[in-house]
């Protein structure tokens, strides 16, 4: 039994988060949001040469041939940075679902970003700007290039996922040889892993800010109603934490308790990103309230995330079932 | 990342099933917060210490079985699973002992582990004072060196010494500077408390038995020899025991998975089927307890691997005595009227429910934990 990650799994995170810090500060993030595209090409580019796009793609495709432990820390750290478009889809359900097709390269250099719906959503993520859409029809997964949608446009919460409803008739794509529960679990810890990442930095941003703001005479973090209510948040994270990278290690090797796992994985992730968003607006106060503060871009993202894949109600009772057996 | 268990890991759990299946008591032992329930756990302290099961990850000279950290989990997951008695013997083997061994000279390891492991020598801690509760750093319980050196002369009094009553020996820390204040100027001292000048008086708990008391200490001489670290080092030999107490080791996971695993038992007994919000609250209650026990995995590993635990150790205790409350909580709550009858089939829960209610006031409440989390891991201003 060894609960931890190897030293080259640890550098490749740390890797990520240096590039990001350095790359995608919070001003370019806003900027994604203004563009209104949801999406930064470069960025994109930047992650297929690093490799972190292709960390699930087959060595045989093109890919680094990783499995779901070898890419949580990257996805926590993208979460940390709240990057925009369908990375999360791309690296992990989009890596599995097309392993050994056409499209498999594509994820890996950076040129075809996929994304998916495949809880019967009404509204689909990133639809605009993935070459391939990956739905389910009939239990069987169909791959769609570049889907039709329908010309209403849709303003989601959150700039760095921009909503869409197809079209009527969606031409019927490939039909994938892959169980859509294996890719829905594949989502939903995916998000998980990215909440944890997004969670602890709102955090962090509390943090500066307590730090920083004075009132009565002293910094707001010195009071204890400050102090309690960041360390309840963090308490929250902390213990989503072993559940997350379980649930990788459980989807990695198979085990007969991964749904259960990544169920309460999700459950816990989506929880605690709630918490940790409503923690930190309070310790801003009025100034969190604002459009100015950066705070909102990650907020918001939470909102959004903390939902998708289902929520952390649908995924506690499917935790139920597999302890309590089902109703 | 490795999630299943060595061959070598197996084996461990499968010999220490067997030994449990084989000799823990087929009726539960009366509390060890009574004199013949004390006298009874101290009995069985002794048998497990005989087949080397009292303190796994100690060393073996000392009595210990070295085993590492892992295997201790393992052995605690077993422990509590066959329903064996609490250990009577806890402020020793998982407090002192550790401390003792970080910072004890070789004559005290050798004077104090071994009767420590077999339980010949059980032990109180003596830290609060009715004046330095959370505040801890105001002690003014003090020792003064007798004028030959040889030794320490304590005055002072200590409250909620668990089991003090019964024990042996106690561990405290003391001013030892008169002219010191807050955290300089203590001393951990060691004290038989069969010493002349020691009284110890009973405080029944809210359940009613006497599991901790006052000590007061009038002029009681001690050899400087019970130092434990160096004169002045009190405090800091104090949050190493502390740290250890609400990182690691106090409440292992199994007893919460144990609890739980009891909790959906009796749910699915006599739960309503048809009561979500119930049957919502036993799951999140499962994937607390399951969560602590991943968490407490991480730890332990990080320790192998050799990194240090630092006061990230306070998130544990938060969320370890916040969820014990809960899950009596939720079993009171599935047992109606029962829940109200101390004496019935039920008994056990009602007990418990009372202990658990200790959790987040003991080894440092659980808001004293949150300034430290603020403080220490998110890096907030001091107050």
């Amino acid at each position: 039994m060894h609960f931890a990650f190897t030293p080259d799994q640890h550098e490749f995170a740390a890797g990520l988060r240096e590039m990001l810090e350095r790359e995608f500060t919070a001003a370019r993030l806003r900027h994604v949001w203004e563009s209104g595209t949801g999406h930064d090409a470069a960025l994109w580019a930047r992650l297929a040469e690093m490799g972190v796009l292709s960390m699930m793609v087959p060595e045989a495709d093109g890919g680094l041939g990783g499995d779901f432990v070898d890419t949580v820390l990257l996805l926590e750290e993208l979460g940390r940075a709240a990057v925009p478009g369908p990375v999360l889809e791309t690296m992990t359900v989009g890596a599995l679902a097309l392993a050994g097709t056409k499209w498999a390269a594509g994820i890996a250099d950076g040129s075809g970003p996929v994304t998916a719906a495949l809880l019967g959503e009404r509204y689909v993520p990133h639809a605009a700007i993935a070459t391939v859409y990956l739905g389910v029809w009939d239990r069987e997964v169909h791959a769609i290039e570049d889907p039709a949608l329908a010309d209403a446009a849709i303003e989601g919460i959150d700039g760095g996922r921009r909503l869409s409803a197809l079209a009527p008739a969606v031409a019927a794509g490939t039909v994938l040889a892959v169980d859509p529960g294996l890719l829905i679990d594949a989502g939903a810890l995916a998000t998980s892993a990215y909440l944890l990442g997004l969670s602890s930095r709102m955090l962090a941003i509390a943090g500066d800010y307590a730090r920083d703001r004075r009132q009565f005479g002293q910094p707001i973090g010195a009071f204890q109603a400050v102090k309690h209510l960041m360390a309840d948040a963090l308490l929250q994270v902390e213990f989503a934490r072993p559940a997350i990278y379980r649930a990788a290690w459980s989807f990695a090797n198979d085990t007969p308790e991964r749904g259960r796992d990544v169920s309460m994985a999700k459950a816990l992730a989506s929880d605690a990103a709630l918490k940790a968003a409503r923690s930190a607006l309070q310790v801003h106060g009025a100034i969190g309230y604002t459009w100015e503060c950066d705070l909102q871009l990650f907020m918001k993202k939470a909102w959004a995330l903390a939902p998708a894949w289902g929520n952390a109600q649908h995924h506690r009772r499917r935790v139920a079932d597999a302890v309590l057996g089902p109703r | 990342m490795d999630l299943r268990e060595t061959p070598d890991e197996q084996a461990f759990r499968a010999e220490a099933r067997a030994w449990l299946a084989a000799n823990v008591p087929k009726e539960p032992l009366p509390s060890f917060d009574t004199e013949a329930g004390f006298a009874l756990h101290r009995e069985w302290e002794a048998k497990l210490y005989e087949a080397g099961w009292s303190a796994v990850s100690w060393p073996v000279e000392y009595g210990g079985r070295g085993a590492d950290y892992l295997k201790w989990l393992i052995f605690e997951e077993e422990y509590w699973r066959s329903g064996a008695p609490g250990r009577v013997s806890q402020n020793g083997i998982f407090l002192l002992g550790p401390t003792i061994m970080e910072v004890g000279t070789e004559e005290q390891k050798a004077r104090f582990l071994p009767a420590m492991a077999s339980s010949k020598e059980v032990w109180a801690q003596a830290w609060s004072e009715p004046d330095a509760g959370s505040d801890m750093a105001s002690i003014r319980s003090k020792a003064r060196l007798s004028d030959d050196g040889t030794e320490w002369i304590i005055d002072g009094q200590k409250i909620w010494a668990s089991r003090a009553v019964w024990a042996d020996w106690c561990f405290g820390i003391f001013r030892t500077d008169p002219e010191s204040s807050r955290h300089k100027g203590l001393t951990f001292i060691l004290i038989p408390l069969d010493t002349p000048g020691v009284t110890v008086r009973p405080i029944a708990q809210l359940d009613g038995d006497t599991g901790f008391a006052e000590i007061f200490f009038d002029g009681v001489h001690v050899p400087v020899d019970n130092t434990l670290g160096g004169v002045g080092q009190g405090w800091s030999v104090a949050m190493a025991t502390a740290g250890f107490e609400r990182g690691v080791s106090l409440r292992s996971p199994a007893r919460f998975n144990v609890a739980v695993e009891r909790l959906i038992q009796l749910w699915l007994r006599i739960g309503d089927p048809d009561d979500d919000t119930m049957r919502d609250a036993v799951t999140d209650l499962w994937m607390q307890a399951e969560g602590y026990r991943l968490h407490t995995y991480m730890t332990v590993t990080k320790l192998l691997d050799g990194g240090t635990v630092g006061s990230e150790s306070s998130l544990n205790k938060i969320f370890w005595s916040e969820m014990d409350v809960r899950a009596h909580e939720l079993a009171l709550q599935l047992l109606g009227p029962e829940a109200e009858r101390m004496d019935g089939p039920y008994e056990s829960w009602v007990d418990g429910f009372l202990f658990s209610l200790s959790g987040p006031i003991y080894a440092g409440t659980n808001e004293i934990q949150r300034n430290i989390i603020a403080d220490r891991v998110l890096n907030l201003p001091r107050s």
